[in-house]
């Protein structure tokens, strides 16, 4: 069906609106040269290694470089501030680090630094984020000789690149020695193009270019100068401060925000591909209630069918959003599974629940803590064949801590993979034996998994995750639903591609001319 | 602390009158009979009270009287603007909201959500409220003492957050908002309970005292329930609204009834990012909880004008 | 009088008391502050640790006695979302809220002052009916609703002052407007019910009828009586004001202490919203306080005793 233009006086609203904002905030744009990005979450910590929002990754890609990085086009892992690197066994990674990079507080880089970020991460006490993850392939390092350094690995890890591109900046020696874990107070002092000049948690971060960043990097010569991330939680507040010239950007914009503001004048509308996908996981493992009807694979087949996901993604998600049938993002690698896929049809779902013994259905709850609008519609097309679904839907910690306690019967999520095109990033995170994110209760899934991560043959892999997906679909451990497709709102004057990635590469943004 | 005075000022009840005084008012009528005599002439009372009727109607006979089911979902006719504007559907009167449902039935079913919140949170808030005045009114000393207390407790308390809490905390029902509603909103209850059972305990002691005091006892009986009864019907409106606004404002901030109930403060709050190209969204719910709650203004206003004569005027 | 105060004193911090560990307690039962701090991915020996690290393990009254001994010595404890002090979260937001319970507290007086009086003057007129009406209708808005339909309205007729955020003085007019407009119907009634009370006292009857005094004389006269206690209750209104402030500034997306008492709640933030909601309690109770004394020190009665 046709989207129908917003009416007129929509127009007028939000334009007039723009003008009461505009006295109050005019340092956005090319005349500062300063380019001003709406945050709709609070950022808790500029350090990578201390965050987990999707933020923190955008920003830390500013601020930090690590030994690795994403190419923004092949989306593969090329060396940053190693100038090389070698495999010299299956568990041995030699690398070369560069000797022109230098930090923010104006102290070269040296592989002492490379060793102290490493040891810190892996060392249990530290608390980082990653740590967990660093400290299940990593055993230790150490430096042969001045920029040089040698990772020992505890096995076979073809992912080890991506883990250090994504998840760790080098740090400094002996950043963390004083305040333990408590960074925050101190400015960042990072490799990256940019270094923070002002962090006010729940206000804005203010970026400066960082005029001694290496010359050879891929990042050098950013056009911005100056960057300022602003925390503007309200949806209508962004779309005034756009229009008024308050910010220059919106990231991660709703479809119905998106069509309503693109159709005024003065506004910029990208859209484009993204690596997140959206999914409803169910406790096949019977976690919550052991005689719980999702142990019943019948039941999870149900669920599948009475899911209309292409509805969903057609007017819910549209873009250049597709719809998914299986635990992976379609050009990840490894992601080729040719399992059962569940067309929609709500008689073939009650059948089942009938076959399954629950003719009436049963009750219970579904989590969420994003799209409240998708998590809404699945209810409804759930409660269409006959279930009493109660949707509880909270904040992301409120969240996680009932998910990695087991204690959901079924979750509406979504998962970004970190911008990583590659399976192990997505079905690897999420039926790992040991990943709090896995409600099917299946070794033999998370040995496939697993071993799909420890061999470096190409082929290998993709027969192993074909094996694995196929598994998953065959067992409906999962009900995939869509891809995402990412919406930006940005002022004409900026120059900006639209990431393939789903993480926005801001260095690489410029004025027009 | 809120004194007693205060709190009753802000209620603006009025004290008690003789038998002699009730029955000058209506010419040798029956209180009862008196007071519909009043009633009839009562402007505010008659249009609060004709306008609470159709919201009756409304809220019982919902589902018949509802175009379409309030939780159909349709995401192909998602965002129709209502009949009026262009691009309106006349199967679809005030237009559909963000998941295709149609907004008018959302409407009609959510008159329902919001009386029954309100009689509801009103009810229990009543009981524990004449409850505690009873026990303080009665036992007095320490006892008394400590409901005081209790009291000071709860006016003290930012009652929005606390629910908020509770409500995050418990789950989210309609049951869990009714119940801690209620439960925040029982002080007016007890300060006329408890000072009508002051004084009826005052009355006990010179009736026993008095051999021939059954008469004054039965007299004070009849004076000073009746007006008990009255007051608390006066509370009993002015905290149905209060109930009312609260759920909304709850639904609307996240922590009131869930979706997909069609709660108008939630309605608001699902519409609130669309404001500004599909203002109706927010508009129509926040028109239907205005007339809802001045008619049961206009009625509780009207109750009590007509109920208590010796009103300061 | 000084027994009065001390022992008003000594109730209101009871209360204060009370609900601070009420709220602890309520908390401390239904949800895991380990977690919480942990973070989303943590694994399940991380969060362990971090109970014992931090003493989730003892008894409440235990934890909620220390929490309390750091609150005496000024250390509100440590923010689970923000990773800071809450000291500092609260200083950061707390002028916002201030200033905006002033200003709506302004707005109740110049608007409901005025309709009381006149009210009072011509009961039954014209005025009168209007200012009840208005009373009658300004309680039945939703705050909320008002709010956005200001943000509505003022973008399209007077687009003269911003529809949120907190950065100039033009920022509050509107949340003021709205905050405000909520206790003017009680503060409207009280002022006329307390004007025309002590308008038809014997004193001023008599003076009246005796041809003494002017109109203005008696205007002035009666007013003084009868706005003291206005006073101490508006000093109750302005404690309300905080509770109001959750939901305007949450609609105007202000950075006060109501809108972050909310954003707390979502954020199962226990020591943040422990904090503000003991600020809140001990603000009104000390505004209650302040009515209570302001009214005692009218009555003599109390005074003397």
């Amino acid at each position: 069906m046709r989207i129908r233009p917003p009416v007129p006086i929509g127009h007028c609203l939000i334009g007039l609106l723009a003008l009461c904002v505009l006295p109050f905030h005019a340092s956005a744009g090319p005349k500062d040269d300063t380019l001003v990005v709406a945050l709709s979450k609070p950022l808790t910590t500029v350090d990578r290694l201390y965050s987990i929002q999707r933020e923190g990754l955008i920003l830390s890609r500013l601020t930090d470089d690590g030994l690795f990085f994403v190419d923004p086009d092949t989306l593969e892992f090329v060396p940053l501030a190693a100038s090389s690197y070698e495999w010299v066994s299956d568990t041995e990674l030699d690398v070369t680090v560069r000797d022109d990079v230098v930090f923010h507080d104006g102290s070269s880089l040296t592989a002492e630094d490379v060793v102290y970020t490493f040891e810190w991460v892996i060392n249990e006490d530290s608390d980082t984020s990653r740590g967990p993850v660093i400290r299940s392939w990593l055993e230790s390092v150490e430096k042969l000789a001045p920029g040089k350094v040698r990772f020992n690995l505890k096995l076979p890890y073809p992912m080890a690149l991506r883990d250090m591109a994504i998840s760790i900046p080098l740090r400094k020696q002996g950043t963390y020695d004083e305040a333990g874990d408590e960074t925050d107070e101190q400015p960042l002092n990072g490799i990256g193009p940019y270094k923070v000049t002002a962090f006010s948690a729940g206000r804005e971060i203010v970026l400066e270019r960082f005029e001694d960043y290496y010359q050879a990097s891929p990042k050098a010569n950013p056009a911005i100068e100056n960057m300022v991330f602003r925390v503007i939680p309200d949806q209508g507040t962004q779309q005034a401060e756009l229009l008024s010239g308050g910010i220059d950007i919106m990231m991660d914009v709703p479809p119905d925000v998106a069509d309503n503001v693109s159709h005024l004048p003065g506004v910029k509308r990208l859209e484009g591909n993204d690596i997140r996908i959206g999914y409803i996981t169910l406790d096949a493992a019977g976690y919550v209630d052991p005689d719980s009807p999702f142990t019943k694979l019948k039941v999870r087949k149900a669920i599948n069918h009475a899911i209309n996901r292409e509805e969903i993604t057609k007017y819910l998600m549209r873009g250049s959003a597709e719809v998914v049938h299986f635990a992976c993002h379609p050009r990840q690698f490894g992601c080729n599974a040719d399992g059962p896929r569940y067309p929609y049809s709500p008689e073939k779902a009650k059948q089942l629940l009938a076959e399954a013994g629950y003719p009436d259905g049963f009750s219970f709850k579904l989590w969420a803590y994003r799209e409240k609008i998708i998590a809404e519609a699945v209810v409804s097309n759930l409660k269409a064949i006959g279930l009493d679904v109660d949707l509880r839907f909270v904040k992301l910690n409120v969240f996680s801590k009932v998910r990695n306690s087991k204690d959901m019967q079924a979750f509406f999520a979504s998962y970004g993979s970190g911008g990583t095109a590659d399976a192990s990033a997505s079905t690897g995170v999420h039926f790992a034996a040991n990943s709090a994110r896995n409600y099917s209760g299946d070794e033999a899934l998370a040995d496939t998994v697993i071993a799909a991560e420890q061999t470096i043959d190409a082929d290998q892999r993709k027969r192993l995750y074909r094996q694995a997906l196929n598994r998953i679909a065959e067992q409906a451990y999962w009900a995939p639903m869509f891809s995402y497709s990412q919406n930006f709102l940005l002022t004409p004057e900026l120059e900006f591609s639209v990431p393939k990635d789903g993480v926005p590469r801001f260095w690489q943004a410029s004025w027009r001319q | 602390m809120m004194t007693t005075g205060q709190a009753l000022g802000d209620a603006n009840i009025a004290t008690v009158e003789t038998p002699s005084e009730l029955e000058e008012g209506g010419l040798g009528l029956s209180p009862t009979m008196a007071a519909l005599k009043r009633a009839r002439k009562h402007h505010g009372l008659k249009i609060g009270f004709g306008i609470l009727l159709v919201m009756a109607v409304f809220a019982l006979f919902a589902p018949w009287l509802a175009p379409h089911d309030p939780y159909m979902q349709n995401l192909s006719l998602r965002m129709l603007p209502p009949v009026w504007n262009e691009g309106g559907n006349w199967e679809y009167l005030l237009g559909t909201d963000h998941l295709g449902r149609d907004y008018l039935s959302r409407l009609i079913h959510g008159a329902r959500i919001s009386m029954t919140i309100g009689l509801g949170a009103a009810s229990i808030g009543a009981v524990i409220g004449v409850t505690l005045g009873l026990i303080a009114g009665y036992f007095g000393g320490w006892i008394d003492q400590a409901v005081n207390f209790l009291v000071t407790c709860q006016l003290a308390v930012p009652s929005l957050l606390l629910i908020m809490a509770l409500v995050f905390v418990i789950g989210q029902s309609v049951t869990v908002v009714i119940f801690v509603i209620g439960a925040t909103h029982w002080v007016f209850y007890l300060v006329v309970t408890r000072s009508a059972t002051l004084r009826l305990r005052e009355l006990d002691f010179v009736a026993a005292a008095n051999a021939m005091g059954c008469s004054k006892f039965q007299i004070a009986v009849r004076e000073v329930l009746p007006n008990l009864v009255n007051q608390i019907m006066v509370i009993f409106t002015l905290e149905v609204a209060v109930a009312i606004l609260n759920e909304a404002t709850l639904s609307f901030l996240g922590l009131g009834i869930p979706s997909p109930l069609p709660s108008w403060g939630l309605m608001i709050a699902e519409g609130k990012t669309a404001m500004f190209f599909q203002p109706w969204l927010v508009i129509l719910p926040g028109i239907a909880l205005f007339i809802l709650v001045i008619a049961i203004n206009l009625l509780g206003d009207g109750v009590r004008d007509v109920t208590v004569t010796n009103r300061r005027n | 009088m000084l027994n009065y105060v001390l022992r008003r004193g000594f109730m209101a911090l009871l209360v204060a008391l009370t609900v601070s560990f009420g709220t602890f307690a309520l908390f401390h039962f239904a949800t895991d502050p380990a977690q919480t701090i942990a973070g989303e991915d943590a694994p399940q020996e991380m969060v362990d640790e971090i109970r014992e690290q931090y003493g989730f393990d003892r008894p409440v009254l235990v934890q909620y006695g220390d929490w309390l001994g750091g609150v005496l010595q000024g250390d509100f404890g440590r923010s689970y979302f923000w990773k800071q002090q809450v000291v500092e979260l609260i200083q950061e937001h707390a002028k916002v809220t201030i200033l905006l319970a002033l200003s709506a507290l302004m707005v109740t007086v110049v608007i409901a002052l005025p309709l009381g009086i006149s009210a009072a003057l011509k009961p039954n007129s014209w005025v009168d009916r209007l200012a009840l009406s208005t009373a009658v209708s300004a309680q039945a808005i939703p705050n909320f609703w008002l709010g956005l339909m200001f943000i509505i309205l003022f973008a399209v007729t007077f687009p003269i002052f911003p529809v949120s955020g907190d950065a100039t003085w033009k920022h509050y007019v509107l949340p003021s407007l709205v905050l405000g407009a909520s206790s003017v119907p009680a503060v409207m009634r009280l002022t006329r019910t307390g004007l025309l009370d002590v308008l038809s006292s014997d004193y001023i009857r008599t003076a009246r009828a005796k041809g003494f005094m002017g109109y203005r004389l008696i205007l002035q006269q009666a007013m003084r009586n009868a706005l003291l206690p206005i006073v101490s209750v508006l000093a109750v209104q302005l404690g309300h004001k905080l509770g109001g402030s959750v939901v305007t500034e949450s609609v105007f997306s202000m950075n006060g202490l109501g809108r972050l008492a909310v954003e707390s709640i979502f954020n199962s933030d226990i020591p943040t919203v422990q904090s503000l909601i003991l600020i809140f309690v001990l603000t009104f109770v000390l505004l209650t306080l302040a009515a209570d004394l302001i009214n005692a020190w009218l009555d003599p009665r109390i005074r003397m005793g």
